[in-house]
């Protein structure tokens, strides 16, 4: 069993192992420069040696504390704010307008007005990956809510439930799923955006570990903490979908 | 009375007249001098497009941003095409997708610089990659789609791939492929504007961070202004263009949500 899985791995990501086989050559051969293009096989092993060295796992813990606190305001927020905007209809007209105006615009751009505001710190960074993330968890939420069977909630509220219960027992479970989609999308956008910020406000976390080797042109540790941020960002989503299975079991996703 | 609320454009307008008047009461009640009410910030507007060298560092932004998306829009669109009715290609191509998915585009900008050097090259490369995603996702999910019946009715008349393509494919897949043009341009200024943050040399991300460290707080918070509106006025257009070109589509969108 264990074998057929991985002849349909191998299968699946053909083009990416003859892309990464192509590169480990072309690197082997000698026809590129260490300095500009490391082969993929040093990445990988550079990376393992990083994992050891306390130093770069304290920066990789500043980078998982603030995606997790970001990612749990943000839940907080987004679901709220979504099952309020469903569930009562002049939340929900006042706060469409609102949306639209500021999903487009580019949440980053409000980042040095986050640091000249609350420092360099954590705070302003996990304010960005709020502003980033809050909007696919609010939308999902929304969306989800809205499309509960209103027969449900008719015999909840006919069974005499108050329109909280209704709200607690009835939407927010029924608005699960959606809510898990826009969770995932949420991950990933967290894990990109507090790199993006670590690597512009440089003082700590992955991104910083970048930035400090591309000042001194080390190529290789330029690759690592990008590896690095990205290999997290596929964990926490495939860590999401184990949890997803575990938690909606019965729900089709 | 109330009929007026329900024209399109009104309550966005009216949501941007409310956010206003929040940071102008924000603003007053703070009174930090990092933190100016809109009044001061839309002074410095006019002063901002005056001065040359400005102007010209967010003209240079924009045209790199459209360049970006212009590539992927050459690029991403046929892809993604191509792979909605070709097993084969979207076997190759998915993973790859799949890999870049998750790495932070911009991020990438020190690497690529390394490459192509510090000028237009890599930032417009780097915008590429980032709007090529929602542009390859969408095409595939829209060809998918498409109507089989209507492959075969071309074939039988006897019209080649390529011409199957964007005489049959692309026209019943454009309402998904206009959805990922949406995406896609947001997703392209996103990227312009952190590239620059990242790589200060021009552009308006550099020009929000020179003010920030030259305690130019107006400048900076008018340059937020400035970027929101290209964001704002991006999304905007494109759905007047999809609306135009798609009309006959019944598709409901949200708001978009690009992940950066």
């Amino acid at each position: 069993m264990i074998g057929r899985a991985l002849k349909s791995l191998i299968l699946h990501s053909a083009s990416l192992i003859l892309l990464l086989g192509a590169w480990e050559a072309v690197c082997r051969a000698g026809m590129v420069s260490p300095h500009l293009l490391p082969a993929p096989s040093a990445i990988f092993l550079r990376l393992l040696v990083q994992l050891a060295d306390p130093a770069f796992l304290i920066h990789l813990g500043q980078t998982v504390l603030r995606i997790a606190v970001g990612l749990a305001l943000a839940t907080a927020i987004g679901v709220g704010v979504g099952l309020a905007a469903s569930r009562n209809r002049l939340i929900g007209r006042l706060l469409e307008p609102l949306v639209r105006v500021l999903a487009p615009i580019p949440k980053i751009a409000l980042y040095p007005a986050l640091i000249l505001m609350l420092g360099f710190d954590h705070a302003s960074k996990i304010a960005l990956i709020v502003a980033d993330a809050v909007f696919p968890i609010l939308l999902a939420t929304y969306h989800g809510a809205r499309m509960v069977e209103p027969k449900l909630i008719w015999s909840a509220r006919a069974a005499g439930a108050s329109e909280r219960q209704c709200t607690f027992t009835i939407v927010l479970p029924a608005a699960l799923p959606s809510i898990y989609t826009g969770l995932r999308i949420a991950l990933l956008i967290a894990c990109v955006v507090v790199f993006l910020a670590e690597m512009i406000s440089s003082s700590d976390g992955l991104g910083h570990l970048l930035i400090r080797a591309a000042r001194s042109f080390r190529t290789l540790d330029m690759f690592v903490p990008l590896l690095a941020v990205s290999l997290l960002g596929l964990a926490l989503n495939g860590l999401a979908t184990l949890a997803g299975r575990r938690l909606l079991r019965g729900f089709a996703l | 009375m109330t009929r007026w609320l329900a024209l399109p454009g009104v309550p966005p307008l009216l949501a941007l007249l409310a956010l206003l008047g929040l940071w102008h009461l924000a603003a007053t009640f703070f009174g930090y001098n990092f933190f100016p009410t809109p009044g001061a910030v839309f002074k410095t507007l006019p002063a901002l497009f005056g001065e040359a060298e400005a102007a010209a560092n967010i003209a240079a932004s924009v045209k790199r941003m459209l360049a970006g998306f212009a590539l992927a829009l050459a690029v991403a669109v046929p892809l993604g095409l191509m792979m909605g009715r070709s097993p084969l290609v979207a076997k190759l191509v998915k993973p790859l997708v799949a890999t870049i998915y998750p790495v932070p585009k911009a991020a990438l900008m020190p690497i690529i610089m390394l490459w192509l050097g510090i000028g237009d090259a890599a930032k417009i490369f780097v915008i590429f990659i980032g709007a090529s995603l929602p542009l390859l996702q969408h095409s595939f999910g829209g060809a998918l789609a498409v109507d089989q019946k209507l492959i075969w009715s071309a074939q039988a008349m006897g019209l080649g791939p390529v011409k199957r393509l964007f005489a049959v494919v692309l026209p019943s897949a454009l309402p998904e492929v206009m959805i990922g043009c949406r995406v896609g341009i947001i997703m392209a200024l996103i990227v312009m504007v952190s590239s620059e943050m990242i790589a200060r040399q021009s552009g308006v991300g550099n020009l929000l961070f020179n003010s920030a460290d030259m305690a130019l707080y107006d400048t900076v918070y008018a340059m937020i202004v400035v970027i929101a509106a290209i964001g704002f006025v991006a999304d905007v257009a494109f759905e007047f263009v999809r609306r135009r070109l798609t009309f006959w589509a019944e598709i409901h969108q949200d708001p978009l949500v690009p992940s950066a």
